[in-house]
């Protein structure tokens, strides 16, 4: 076997271990199986979940926030990490700042997000939003960091207009970073809008897991934190394909 | 000897002078530089680094503007970059990573809106004339040092310029690459008989391959002496062990060296 085919086979036996000892652990009562339900069950509880139309309305609703919220946070949070950091003056004075809010944790600010806009769509949608601006701005600043001085440098010895290096320099050069921005901005996102609705929510996926908590429903809290791993990976390593392709570009 | 500055080909300079201001400090970074290069004549600028050598070649190809000086170019004054008269190759083959050889070649054409079927058969003709046509759909990150240098000059050319301006192209090449990338580049120029003027610290690879070198000085760059290279063309390695090129090799060092 190849040492790469070592590491694969590596990886699914960790991954099957786990998936079995979940399974085998609540049968053989080395756990409650009440705490732990094996994972024949869960699975076969997401299946019925998945039947019903309540719970997708459910899952469309978090799906709707977590996109707008995604929507407005990366170009917004984009364009304003390019105009910062394209600016010297621009880049000294917001720079320090935003990597200061970056580091504060999102989720104390939650309560706010409920008095300023109650339990609201909009309040899902604004503290997605912040939850995620910061992360790509700093991405934002990266990007731009990793356009090359010469790269500008042989378009504009070759007559390139300031929007053919705009177009054929700076967003070729981004891309990779940008990419990377992506895939963290939904990380973030989709936990700030799960997040809130844990905390106050009348629907969405993250209000029934919080009342699922609440009510000892082992099941069905078990089965969304299994949809919800599996769209989060599916989602990263989609975007994760993309830019290993580009990889080479950042030299 | 008569220089019809009008000539396509022809580079001429006078009184060029380049202050660099920055923090309230100024330096004098070009001092009086005036020189004349004929047309289709292969000649280095060395001096020792920080002499200005690079930012003169930078001025030459429009990218910056002296303080104060005339630069003409094929008769006509330089004041921004003019790709189709001009041609640059810098240290760093600065090839696009995300476009193939090819396409890389291809960029200046492109930027031009050039028809695709020209621009294709334009950057193939140039990729043969720098022995790469079998590499033209490889990436940068495919290609050898050599290589990738090999393919900035076929961007440099695709427009077919009059003259070349290269930058310390081999600079950062393994000797026995720099040397063999030498030989290339005298083939090519003697193919295409292009005004080549090229930076270097090198002062073998500056004899080697010139008719004539430009030697300055450092801070202000000033020009010190225009050597003439009397060896015979075509040039070979056999060449750099004859007493007349130690004596050419002494005489730009003592230069440098004062």
């Amino acid at each position: 076997m190849s040492p790469k085919a070592v590491t694969i086979v590596a990886r699914l036996a960790i991954v099957l271990a786990v998936f079995g000892a979940w399974e085998l652990a609540p049968r053989i009562d080395l756990v409650d199986i009440r705490l732990l339900p094996p994972l024949s069950e869960v699975l076969a509880t997401l299946a019925q979940l998945l039947s019903t139309a309540k719970f997708w309305s459910h899952l469309g609703v978090t799906l709707g926030e977590t996109l707008v919220a995604f929507l407005i946070a990366v170009p917004l949070g984009a364009v304003l990490g390019i105009l910062i950091a394209e600016s010297r003056f621009a880049s000294e004075v917001f720079k320090p700042l935003v990597f200061f809010v970056f580091s504060i944790p999102k989720s104390i600010f939650l309560p706010i997000f409920i008095l300023l806009f109650g339990i609201t769509f909009t309040q899902k949608i604004a503290f997605g939003v912040f939850s995620t601006i910061f992360i790509v701005m700093m991405t934002a600043f990266a990007a731009i960091d990793s356009v090359r001085e010469d790269h500008l440098r042989v378009a504009r010895s070759y007559g390139a207009t300031m929007f053919q290096t705009v177009m054929r320099v700076y967003l070729p050069s981004m891309t990779p970073v940008l990419l990377e921005a992506i895939r963290l901005a939904m990380i973030f996102n989709f936990t700030g809008i799960l997040l809130a609705e844990m905390y106050a929510s009348r629907e969405g996926l993250g209000n029934l897991i919080g009342a699922w908590g609440q009510g000892y429903q082992l099941k069905e809290l078990l089965a969304a934190i299994l949809l919800v791993s599996a769209m989060s990976i599916l989602f990263n390593e989609f975007i994760r394909y993309y830019e290993i392709k580009c990889e080479h570009w950042r030299s | 000897m008569t220089i019809d500055s009008a000539h396509q080909g022809a580079v001429e300079v006078s009184d060029l002078n380049h202050v660099y201001g920055a923090n309230g400090q100024t330096r004098k970074v070009l001092d009086g530089i005036s020189l004349k290069v004929e047309s289709g004549k292969f000649v280095s600028i060395v001096g020792p680094s920080g002499c200005g050598k690079s930012s003169l070649l930078m001025m030459l190809a429009g990218l910056t503007r002296p303080t104060s000086g005339a630069i003409r170019a094929s008769g006509k004054p330089v004041d921004k970059p003019d790709p189709q008269r001009i041609g640059v190759v810098f240290q760093d083959a600065s090839l696009y990573p995300w476009l193939s050889a090819r396409d890389n070649v291809e960029f200046p054409l492109s930027l031009r809106g050039v028809d695709k079927a020209v621009r294709r058969d334009k950057a193939m003709d140039a990729l043969a004339l720098v022995g790469l046509e079998a590499f033209a759909e490889n990436f940068p990150h495919e290609l050898s040092g050599g290589m990738k240098q090999r393919v900035s000059i076929a961007r440099g050319l695709v427009q077919d310029p009059p003259i070349l301006l290269m930058d310390e192209p081999f600079a950062a090449l393994d000797e026995q690459t720099r040397i063999s990338m030498g030989d290339e580049l005298l083939r090519i120029w003697d193919k295409t008989r292009k005004t080549v003027i090229f930076v270097t610290h090198g002062l073998s690879e500056a004899i080697y391959l010139s008719d004539e070198v430009l030697v300055m000085s450092g801070r202000p760059g000033r020009l010190l002496d225009r050597v003439e290279i009397d060896l015979p063309r075509p040039r070979n390695l056999e060449m750099m062990s004859t007493p007349r090129f130690a004596e050419l090799r002494e005489l730009l060092w003592q230069q440098i060296k004062s």
